[in-house]
Formats: C-alpha cells, structure tokens, sequence
C-alpha cells in the first residue's frame, strides 16, 4: 500500500462525535431518536426477572408437589412455559416489555423502531441459548459490550432492539418575569437551549449562571449582571403566552 | 479542558445513558485503554506469582486488593480522550507513578469497599482538590441522587467478572481433549491442590486477569461518564457549548446585527409581546360528526351481518350432583385425562396441517395418481352482497319509462338506470356488488366490449350522474334515441 492510502494520524481522524442516540427515519421522512440500553440496565433487568421466574416455579413446585404424578406433569408444563415463553409473551403482549424490563424501563424494538412481533421476539429468546455459552451469558456480555448499539447475539439475529422508554418529560415552570423579545433571530438549537438555560435554573448555582449568561452578554449588549434577567424574558418571549 | 472540545454529544442523561456513554468512548480507544491496564498489572501478577508460588490463593487476593490502583491509569487517558486529546502509550506510563501517589492508602483501606468506587475516583484524580475540599466535593457531587447507579455498576461488574472468569474456564475445559478432560479427578482438586497441579492454579489467576483486562477499562469508563454527567447536570456543559456557538455566530454577522438590534429595540416591547389572534372555532361539532361516521360505518357495506344455525349437543339432565361426596382424585384423574386428550388433539391437529399445507408436495412426490387437473375457480357470487329490498320492476321497463317522462323524467332516468343494473346482473352475469360505484360498473361493463352496450351505458350513467349529483334533468331531446337503444339492447319484456 502507498504511503498517501495510510489512514491518518489518530490525532487528526475527523470522527463523528459519540451519542447514545439511535436515529431512525421513518418512511413518511420523521426523524426518530431512539436510546439504545447499555449492558447494566439490562442485566439487571434480567436479573429481576429470573428472580420472578425462579419464585413463580418455587410456588408451583410447592403447590403442585402435592398432586403426585398429575402434578409433576402440569409442573413441567409450566416449567416448559416459563422457561421458553415468558420472555416471548411478555415482550409481544406487553409492547416490548417483560415485569424486570418494565422496572428498568427498557422495551425491545425491532430496529427500525416499530414494536417487537412474534417471529422476532422468538429469535431474540431462543437465541439466548448461545449467548448463554459457555457460562453464564459470556458471549452475550461480551457481544453488548463490543456493539456500538449493546446487541447480544440474540438481538443481532433477530433484527431487534432494546432502548429506553420514552418518558413523557415534565418541563419545570419558567421563572415570572416579563417577556422581552430576543434582539437577534435565533436558529432552532438556539431556541432550545435559551429555553433550556431557563427551565433548569433551580439546578445550576447562582454563579454558574451568572457566568453562562456572561457569555451572551456582548451579542445582547447588556452588562454582564443584567445578561441573566435578560435571557430569562427571552426565554419567556420564547415559551409564548401559556 | 474545555466543553466545546468534547467529542462526545453533551446533553443531560439519565444514570443508566452515561454509562452507555462511557462504554462507548471506552471503546473507541479499547486498544490503548486494555494495554494501559496491562502493562504494569500483568507484570504485577508475574512477580507476586513468583515469589508466593506454593499459595495461588494468596497471589489472587492481593491482585484483586490492588484493583483500584489500576483503575487510575485507564481514567487518565479517558479524561484526555473525551477532550481529542487522546495521550500516546508511552506519555499515559509516564503519567502513572503521578496517578498512584494520591490517596493510595486510603483508597485500599477505607475506601476499598466503596460501591461507588468508579465515580469517586474522577473527583480525586481529575479535580485536583485534596483533604477537607476533597470532602467537600464530593458530598457536594453526591448530593441529592447524584451518585445514581454507581452503586449498581459495582454490583454488576461483580457478577461480570465472575461469569466471564467461569466462562472462560468452561471454554477452556471444553477445549480439552475427552481422554484428558475424562481423568480430571475433582475430589482431589477440591480436597486440597498437589504440588504438580499449582500450575493450573496459578493458570486460572491469569485468566481472571484477562477478564480484567476487559472488564476494567469499561468499569472505569461508566463511573467517568456517571461523573461527567453529574457535572453536566450541575454546570450545563451542553448550555455553555450552545451559547459559545450562538456568540460565534452572531459576532461574525456584527455589523447588520447592531443595526437590526436597534431596530428591534426601538420598537415598543408590548407590540412584540402581543399574542395571536384566537383561532375561529370549528364549525362543524366534533361530536355530532364523530355520531355522523358511526352511524355511516354501521350501514351497509362497511357493516355485516351474518346468522349461523348448527346443531349442538343437548345438555343431559343431571342426576343430583349435591348428594355425591367431593372426590379429589378422581377429579384430577379426569383432569389429566382431558388434559391428554387435549394435548392428542393438538399433535393430531398439527400433523393434519403439515398434510394440508404440504399436499402439493404429496401428491407430486408421495402419491400414486397424477395430479389432477388444476380445478377453474369457482364462479364469483354475484350477489354475496345482501342487499336492501330492491322496488319490483315492471315488466316493460322502456315502456314504463316512456310513460313515466312527461311529468318525472328523473324518475324515468332511475328506473332506466336500475333497469340496466338488473340486466347487466342477470343477462350478462356481471359480479356487480352494492359497493361497485357507477364508475365501476362502467369499467366492467366495457370489459364486455359489445359497442352498443357500453354506448348505452355511458350515455345512461352519464346523465344518471348528473341527476343524482348534480340535480340535472335529463334534457328531453335525450327520451327517443335513449328508449329506442334501450329496446334495441333489451328488446320489449322482460327476459325469462
């Protein structure tokens, strides 16, 4: 290979920068963000839910053992069911979500964002005998650490997903102060983040938000101490009446 | 360091994203970061295997006491890396003789059984505070839920090792040959190790270092980005970034700025502040449309309705079921007698559809006569569709027609048209349903392809159209040749 096709020095490679977002576009050209669900949630997920599958079998064991011949059947059914079919079930009936998914706030998706179905909900969890290999989930753990998305095998195979569920966000009430029109047009982001700047108020320190507004104080020609205020009336012009 | 040098997307996440987020940065530079922690840790765990060579046990418990000395090094470059100012091999050893000397004491007593171990440690390397101030800090970053999920990373990076450890040894185990793996004697390795297996033991303490070798640089990355995003939350990094960029932008169009600024200023602020117009309010009622569309769907033919007779067993007249005592077993025995018979019923059923799905492949490959002939479809029903009772037709349906002009001619027009649907239906067996629309008989109806028919036809839908849509009458110059091609096509009666 020439000397020119040599990748560049690691300092200058121009990569995209690191998010945990997903984006998915869907055919009608909406743009959907979707947040993939690392290694730890997700094992502690699982976690939740091989505690409620190991006690629902401890209970059948117990209530069931009485029953003879005709109980070791129907006990072995259900061990059947639940080793096999709880994940399956509760993932196609409960939108993507088995109970310890549920806690964690996880949900399994297909990739491109549309809820999980039978075929591939049955992949992801019959596969999870080869990410069990050779103990203990190795290649499962090993898969999710390694993909730029967290699938395990399970998921390669299957086509499927697991990400955060969408929260519906509370926004905190804006600060009262009058509204004053922004003395610039301002871009979309811009928007956000003036409006952002003024929601999280009660999190920031006195100072630190002296010290962001500062650096708006020369485009707003204010004085430094008044450039607070000021951002907070633009971001209430922003917000419109309510 | 500076937030808009971050090659990662700022933005406040929940605890469980910022680990993602390390995880991520930490494997953009896994390489370096796994070679970072093995450089001085696998030597380490050479040289302690050497000198304590008769006690294995030994050898793995201070390796893994000394677990949070190698965490330092991985953080280092972690924290450059996040910045673009990823430090080479030799620059990140170099650093770590610096890296040990704060806090090692106490970080391997008192701190040793943290749990949240990762995210402490930011605070101590990267900030520089020490003593009273360092306590500080940290209650400061701690406050409120700000440690969320450290705690969890530790609990489960601890279940990690081990089931990567243990799967590791599986793998290996199943790797050995069966005449080997089959003389493993494991009451004697239990019982206490021989001399002649140290070896082996000493050999799976270098696994458990493998499995750090991993695990570690990514531990230590989910506990940074828990710290970073705690201080992301505390000091906006994502704000101060967007602020900058808006101040670069607008300092590089100044000059139109400061004159579009006075502007603005100059004007009155409650002009600006005035909100909209309020919106006219729906004319239509959005309840008596919602009435409106079910009644519409609860018609024909997006409504159906079907009646079905069949014949079931009669229900036996029970003998006093009261009087006999509760018999357990022999309902169970029932049970389970239903329940096989059930299950029968399941495997009997499915291998019937395995035969009916595949029975083109039986009667190709597994049959002894040919396949019969491909049956024709069977003919469309034509009047699937039930229908509302339609008015009798007359007999002579021109004549009618003709009668029916002088003084309706709209009339004459429906029952010309209906007329035609009748014979289009009867004569020529046209599929026509109830949800056919004019169009679509027309459409059929030309499928025929009989000119004088579809001449008819159209002439006829043509004004059918404008009647009922559009409140035309047919013009009266339209009667003669209208009739005259309807008698042509249909002739005087009704045919049998």
């Amino acid at each position: 290979m020439s000397a020119s096709l040599a990748p560049p020095p690691a300092g200058t490679a121009r990569q995209p920068p690191l998010d945990t977002r997903y984006p998915v576009e869907t055919p009608e050209g909406i743009d959907l963000a979707l947040h993939p669900a690392g290694l730890v949630p997700r094992a502690l997920a699982f976690a939740v839910d091989l505690a409620i599958r190991g006690l629902l079998l401890l209970l059948t064991f117990l209530a069931l053992g009485q029953f003879g011949e005709l109980g070791m059947g129907l006990t072995s059914l259900l061990v059947f069911l639940v080793t096999w079919w709880y994940m399956v079930l509760f993932e196609v009936l409960n939108q993507g979500r088995s109970p310890g998914k549920q806690v964690l706030g996880l949900q399994v998706l297909h990739d491109d964002g549309t809820p999980v179905g039978w075929a591939a909900s049955l992949t992801r969890n019959l596969l999870r005998v080869v990410d069990l290999l050779p103990f203990g989930y190795s290649l499962g753990i090993l898969s999710c650490l390694a993909h730029p998305t967290f699938k395990r095998l399970g998921d390669l195979a299957a086509g499927t997903l697991v990400v955060y569920r969408e929260r519906p966000s509370s926004h905190p009430a804006l600060p009262e102060v009058a509204a004053q029109p922004a003395p610039f047009a301002l871009q979309a982001d811009e928007r956000r983040a003036l409006l952002a700047f003024a929601e999280r108020q009660s999190t920031l320190s006195a100072g630190r938000r002296r010290e962001l507004a500062g650096i708006l104080a020369g485009p707003l020609q204010v004085p430094e101490e008044q450039a607070e205020a000021r951002l907070l009336g633009i971001a209430r012009e922003l917000l419109g009446p309510t | 360091m500076r937030p808009t040098d971050s090659v990662a997307v700022l933005r406040p996440r929940s605890p469980w994203e910022a680990m993602d987020l390390g995880v991520l940065l930490a494997r953009r530079h896994a390489g370096l970061l796994m070679l970072a922690w093995a450089l001085p840790a696998l030597p380490l765990l050479a040289l302690l295997s050497l000198l304590l060579w008769e006690s294995p046990g030994w050898v793995l418990l201070i390796f893994w006491w000394l677990k949070p000395l190698g965490e330092r090094l991985p953080l280092f470059i972690l924290s450059r890396a996040l910045f673009g100012a990823t430090p080479r091999l030799g620059e990140s050893l170099r650093a770590l003789p610096g890296l040990l000397r704060a806090e090692w004491l106490a970080s391997l007593t008192r701190r040793r059984f943290n749990p949240a171990r990762s995210f402490d440690l930011p605070v101590l390397l990267l900030e520089g505070v020490a003593g009273q101030e360092l306590q500080q800090r940290r209650a400061t970053l701690a406050a409120g839920s700000g440690k969320r999920g450290a705690g969890w990373l530790t609990l489960v990076g601890l279940h990690l090792e081990l089931a990567l450890w243990l799967g590791l040894l599986a793998f290996l185990y199943l790797l050995l040959p069966a005449p080997a793996s089959a003389d493993l004697d494991w009451q004697r390795l239990l019982d206490g190790t021989p001399e002649e297996w140290l070896w082996l033991e000493h050999l799976t303490n270098g696994l458990y270092a493998l499995v750090l070798m991993v695990w570690e640089p990514l531990y230590v990355a989910c506990g940074f980005g828990l710290y970073l995003n705690r201080r992301m939350h505390l000091e906006a990094w994502d704000l101060e970034v967007a602020f900058h960029r808006l101040r670069r932008r607008l300092s590089g169009a100044a000059g139109i700025l400061l004159l579009a600024a006075g502007l603005v200023l100059a004007l009155p602020d409650a002009a600006l502040a005035q909100p909209s117009a309020p919106q006219p309010p729906p004319a239509l009622d959005r309840q008596a449309a919602r009435a409106d569309i079910q009644a519409l769907l609860g018609q024909a033919p997006f409504h159906r309705r079907e009646e079905t007779l069949r014949w079931r067993f009669g229900e036996p007249a029970q003998p006093s079921i009261g009087a006999r005592p509760f018999d357990a077993v022999g309902l169970a025995r029932r049970l389970a007698g239903a329940l096989e018979i059930l299950l029968w019923a399941t495997v009997g059923a499915g291998a019937a559809l395995l035969a009916w799905r595949y029975r083109d492949w039986l009667t190709a490959f597994a049959g002894r006569v040919a396949p019969s002939v491909r049956r024709p479809p069977p003919l469309p029903a034509a009047h699937s569709v039930p229908r509302s009772e339609p008015p009798a037709l007359p007999a002579d349906i021109a004549a009618e027609a003709e009668r029916l002009w002088a003084d309706a001619p709209d009339q004459a027009l429906a029952l010309l048209y209906h007329g035609l649907l009748e014979r289009l239906r009867e004569d020529y067996r046209l599929p026509l349903s109830e949800a056919d629309t004019e169009g679509e008989v027309l459409h059929r109806v030309r499928r025929l392809e009989q000119i004088e028919l579809q001449r008819l036809a159209e002439t006829l839908t043509l004004h059918w159209q404008n009647l009922a849509y559009g409140r035309q009458p047919p013009p009266a110059e339209l009667k003669e040749p209208l009739l005259a091609a309807w008698r042509r096509q249909f002739g005087v009666g009704r045919t049998p």
